[in-house]
């Protein structure tokens, strides 16, 4: 063979291995949308990995059997992976057609900011095959409302309860779990054991950092608050800092809790049988029951501003420009529908994301109890565009900082001094 | 006799240029350098001088006011602090005990086989696992290392990263336990290099243990010790795995590290333009440092 054959047949390789190597990087994103045979296919990106995610597929199961003009694909992946993935995703117009973007809500004001989340007014309403934005809770419908406009529907709804461990409340000699926030500090004290200095067993089971949050109940039941509801800090209010140092002073002194926990620290304390209470939301539960707990849950204790919870909730939105939108609408409709709700919350324990399902749930006593919760629950940081930065910058930075011993007054009117900066409140 | 001046004569035909097919063999690199390399840096740098968040459709210009923001962050100074703290003490501490455990392994031996590996064997292991592992063993409440600490009579075991003043300097620690292996690995190989007749000869002048040491094994060590010592610091400068597994940056920001907070506000936030300031601060930074570095190694050398 001549060199020169041989040097035409290199160069032919080299030129099909630049080409390939170029057709490989313009390959798609992964993301199955579109219509094949009739049947438009939606895809569904969410964030529940974990054992409640089997709930929701059965929900999705059950549409796509139920319309079959429509198959939703929904897939589950780490929230921080859909929290890297989706906004680019969106922005580009090549991501999925519903996604949960995160598991705060406040998450919604990143993707109206940038025009990625489809407003749902169009589909808004209480007729058949209808959003019916007015049977969720106020406060999920107002979070999810930014300027009258609806933009989210709740993928789930939970409130949060205390939870105890019976056995330890018998071998203390407490014969009931606590009703009153008098009651629940007195019970966290006497289940806190110890001996030569070193804690064997805590009342509580408190988190400050990576998980649903608990300290705000712990304000809000002595009348204290973060922000009021023109953005403006409350978190140095008389009340806020009286409970705060209260609560601070059982952790620091009475070391009713360790500090410094993270959520998934706290429930690994709990269900280790190392706490006697913790509250947390109806996820735990069948966790906590596995693990050979024999366990109680009622109502979070009444404090002198009366009855009250954190309320939980997750975004599910539609991308603004995805192709199929109205069917979209329509799968959320039914999704949110009494029937889809009203199943979700019996093969989940979820209460259901609606306020009209009372008598239908008298049935199932732990679906019953976070439910009745929810008239008396709040969002954290509901309703602020810059609720991530409050959480992340100041709110769990003050906690620890609380924790660890540092001036309560000193250290509310630091973190108000930077809410007001983050939210512009000028008083 | 006639000239051979060849400007004299006929017009001189020009070469005829052939397409030289090594052009296509690199062309698949260089393309994949350019979007997946070059491209992305110049873009960063472009997004850092807007307001820039992801899929927003706006992103005005801005200058330099990233970089004036970031003068003026605190928790950017707490970032960079961190940094070099975690930077200059795993870098000396890597280099110095990778340093002594080479010189006390360097003859080859079944038992000193078997601890090269052992110390090797942290390196090889992702640093999220090491970190995850870590987080584990030092948990008060369920890791090893406080239960242990209890059984030894100690009533109240240190909180390793709950507390402010202790998880920095226990990452640190488990930075160097964990790449100390490499370090070794290195600089074994180097004082492996050095002829055994330089020993032979500082001997025969009488040089003991610790002067053989220094003016043997030391100098012939620089290259591999500059080497050791420019990629301790570069990786230490990138800090972020670790401390995203252990301890997320926290507690109140006492190990939130440059590349973390970069994260937060490009990957949380979204601020892509203000994320992007922060990796230009960094890359000027981690260039700065090895050009010095650089530098003094090649004084030194001319001494």
């Amino acid at each position: 063979m001549s060199a020169f054959s041989r040097r035409g047949r290199a160069t032919c390789l080299a030129a099909a291995v630049a080409a390939v190597t170029l057709v490989a990087g313009c390959g798609n994103n992964g993301v199955s949308t579109g219509s094949s045979g009739g049947v438009v296919q939606l895809s569904m990106l969410t964030g529940f990995t974990g054992p409640d995610e089997a709930s929701y597929q059965a929900l999705v199961t059950e549409f796509n059997q139920s319309h079959p003009d429509i198959h939703v694909t929904m897939t589950a992946e780490p929230w921080a992976t859909v929290a890297q993935k989706l906004p680019a995703a969106w922005a580009t117009g090549g991501g999925p057609d519903l996604a949960t973007p995160s598991s705060d809500p406040g998450s919604i004001f990143n993707y109206i900011k940038t025009n990625s989340a489809l407003p749902l007014d169009s589909a808004v309403g209480t007729g058949s095959g209808q959003i019916d934005s007015s049977a969720f809770p106020s406060v999920v419908r107002s979070a999810f409302t930014v300027d009258g406009k609806l933009y989210a529907v709740p993928a789930n709804m939970a409130t949060l309860v205390l939870y105890y461990n019976k056995d330890m409340f018998a071998a203390a000699g407490i014969k009931t779990a606590p009703t009153t926030e008098a009651e629940f500090i007195a019970d966290a004290k006497k289940l806190t054991v110890s001996s030569g200095g070193k804690v064997s067993q805590y009342g509580l089971s408190l988190a400050d950092n990576n998980t649903i949050q608990m300290w705000p109940i712990l304000q809000w039941m002595s009348g204290g608050d973060i922000v009021d509801s023109k953005g403006c800090a409350t978190v140095n209010s008389a009340a806020s800092i009286s409970a705060l140092t209260q609560w601070s002073q059982l952790v620091i002194q009475d070391h009713i809790s360790p500090i410094g926990q993270a959520g998934a620290d706290a429930d690994t304390l709990f269900s280790s049988k190392k706490a006697a209470m913790e509250i947390n939301g109806p996820w735990a539960a069948s966790g906590y029951t596995s693990a050979g707990i024999n366990l109680g849950m009622v109502k979070v204790p009444v404090g002198s501003a009366g009855p009250v919870t954190l309320a939980s909730t997750v975004p599910l939105m539609v991308e603004r420009n995805g192709p199929h939108t109205a069917q979209a609408e329509q799968f959320l409709a039914w999704y949110t529908g009494k029937t889809a709700q009203l199943k979700f919350s019996q093969i989940s324990g979820f209460p259901p994301a609606r306020t009209d399902l009372g008598s239908a749930l008298s049935g199932n006593a732990t679906v019953s109890l976070f439910a009745s919760a929810l008239s008396d629950a709040k969002l954290y940081l509901a309703g602020l565009p810059e609720s991530t930065s409050i959480d992340s910058d100041v709110y769990v930075p003050m906690i620890q900082r609380i924790e660890r011993g540092a001036n309560v007054a000193s250290a509310t009117a630091s973190a108000a001094t930077q809410i007001n900066k983050l939210t512009g409140c000028a008083s | 006799m006639t000239s051979l001046n060849p400007s004299s004569g006929a017009p001189r035909r020009r070469p005829r240029r052939r397409f030289n097919s090594a052009y296509l063999f690199v062309a698949p690199s260089v393309v994949l350098i350019a979007v997946f390399i070059a491209e992305p840096i110049l873009q960063s740098a472009w997004m850092s001088l807007h307001d820039w968040t992801i899929g927003s459709a706006d992103n005005p210009f801005t200058g330099l006011a990233n970089y004036r923001s970031l003068w003026q962050d605190s928790r950017f100074w707490n970032a960079l602090r961190v940094t070099a703290i975690y930077t200059a003490a795993v870098t000396v501490g890597q280099v110095g005990l990778g340093l002594a455990i080479a010189s006390r392994l360097r003859r080859t031996t079944w038992y000193s086989s078997l601890l090269r590996t052992a110390y090797f064997f942290p390196f090889v292991a992702s640093l999220v696992v090491v970190g995850i592992v870590w987080k584990f063993l030092l948990d008060p409440q369920v890791g090893l290392i406080d239960a242990w600490l209890g059984d030894l009579g100690v009533s109240n075991p240190p909180q390793w990263l709950q507390s402010t003043s202790l998880a920095l300097p226990t990452v640190i620690v488990v930075g160097i336990w964990k790449n100390v292996g490499f370090t070794m690995i290195v600089l074994l190989a180097g004082m492996q290099q050095v002829p055994a007749d330089l020993y032979e000869a500082a001997m025969l002048d009488g040089a003991g243990p610790w002067r053989r040491f220094t003016a043997v094994t030391l100098p012939a060590l620089r290259p591999a010790l500059l080497f050791t010592t420019l990629i301790a610091t570069i990786t230490g400068l990138q800090l972020f795995d670790l401390v995203f597994a252990m301890t997320g940056g926290g507690p109140v920001f006492s190990t939130e590290s440059v590349v973390m907070y970069l994260y937060q506000k490009g990957f949380v936030e979204f601020q892509m333009g203000y994320a992007s300031a922060i990796a230009w601060v960094l890359f000027i930074i981690i260039l700065a440092v090895s050009a010095v570095q650089l530098r003094v190694a090649r004084n030194r050398d001319g001494d």
